[in-house]
């Protein structure tokens, strides 16, 4: 019996030598109980998935996720960088243009023997397209910029009611205006590709800065380089616009929770370097050259400018017939 | 001018017309992620009848209340 005893005493001496490193592994830098040290923590988890998720009974799949740390950065972006770069895009492009107004000045019309004959530029459906597109641009431009900026600028002016009305009337208008704008840019690349595409003319042209830096008029065609940029930007952009645009008003029909986020961002990069760049396009075809209005307002432009600005193109029109199609009705021909 | 004014009309048209298709395709997250789980059924068969009182009977019939448990 003593030899029993004292084998079940050998016994649990040698349980608690073994069992009492392993109690002291539990415990935390200073000594304390720590019953969760070795449990499943957050680290572990994203070590086996890029997301924290689980198992739901509703139907929407996306209830699912419970954390996804890419959602972090996209915040960070969108809350901090974004503004910056948004503000820097459209104000910088703004100040650009002033001081280029200021230093170079508006770019004169150059009166000759045929200034006052009108020779028409763009037909009704090319004006039609053009205004659709640009209306719409401008309404989904600063229901845009709302997104970045409303909350930070507008809110603390007008207060939150009042704020919150304009940008959920905002949002619709961005929602639903953004079909006519990717319509009219589709209209703008049937309308133009064939007078658009790049060639050896237009490396001419950039070369001598385009007649904006100097008192040259180097050749061009329809449209010179510098239309023809703005062109592709607006085909390219807008086009990355209405697709990133579809995405997220269709959202998860395509993509999951970190497509949406790039989809986000993609958009809005684009968004403020498209506006910037037809603040640009605006400028000159308004207040930065005189006579390049009356192309989008009559569709008529007057032959001494079409002469200085697109020589080509007006030779090629006045190599057809002087009753070509070119000519509507009560105009004078270019001839 | 004239095309610019038809322009914008076409755009608030269309624009319109898109605000209805995109609302046709939409439904409310209530009627979206609903399971069979928490369905109502038709008012008039169920145990609380069509106003909701415990009588299943008709409205207009609706000359005593049912007793519940008979």
């Amino acid at each position: 019996m003593p030899m029993r005893r004292l084998t079940s005493l050998f016994l649990l001496a040698a349980t608690l030598a073994l069992t009492v490193p392993a109690v002291a592994q539990v415990r935390a830098p200073d000594g304390a109980p720590n019953p969760t040290a070795s449990s499943v923590n957050e680290e572990m988890l994203f070590k086996q998935d890029p997301k924290i998720h689980g198992r739901i009974s509703i139907p929407n799949a996306t209830a699912a996720n419970l954390i996804q740390p890419q959602g972090r950065e996209w915040r960070e972006f969108r809350e901090s960088w974004m503004p910056w770069i948004g503000a820097l895009a459209v104000l910088g492009m703004i100040v650009a243009l002033g001081l280029f107004y200021f230093t170079r000045g508006r770019i004169r019309l150059e009166h000759s023997e045929e200034s006052g004959k009108k020779i028409l530029r763009f037909n009704s459906f090319e004006r039609f397209s053009h205004w659709m597109t640009a209306t719409c641009f401008i309404v989904l431009s600063l229901s845009g910029l709302n997104y970045i900026f409303g909350k930070r600028l507008l809110m603390p002016l007008i207060g939150p009611e009042a704020f919150a009305t304009l940008a959920q009337y905002g949002k619709y208008a961005h929602i639903y205006l953004a079909w006519p704008f990717m319509l009219g840019v589709l209209f703008m690349l049937v309308l133009w590709i064939k007078d658009n595409i790049p060639g050896k003319i237009d490396w001419i042209w950039l070369k001598q800065g385009g007649g904006l830096l100097g008192d040259a008029h180097p050749s061009a065609g329809r449209f010179n380089a510098g239309q023809k940029m703005v062109f592709w930007m607006v085909v390219g952009f807008g086009f990355a616009m209405g697709a990133t645009g579809i995405m997220m008003i269709f959202p998860f029909a395509a993509t999951d929770i970190n497509g949406m986020q790039i989809m986000q961002v993609i958009h809005s990069l684009i968004g403020v370097v498209f506006i910037a760049g037809i603040l640009a396009h605006i400028y000159i075809g308004s207040l930065g050259m005189e006579g390049a209005y009356d192309a989008m307002g009559s569709g008529e432009v007057d032959l001494a400018w079409a002469k200085v600005h697109h020589d080509l193109w007006v030779k090629e029109q006045q190599a057809k017939t002087a009753s070509g199609p070119q000519l509507g009705r009560g105009q004078v021909p270019a001839e | 001018m004239k095309a610019f004014l038809i322009a914008v009309v076409a755009a608030v048209v269309l624009a319109t017309g898109a605000s209805f298709l995109l609302a046709e395709n939409q439904r409310f997250a209530y009627q979206a992620f609903a399971t069979s789980g928490a369905r109502v059924s038709d008012p008039g068969t169920n145990l609380v009848g069509p106003r909701w009182t415990g009588d299943i009977k008709e409205p207009g019939k609706a000359g005593h209340k049912a007793e519940a448990g008979s």
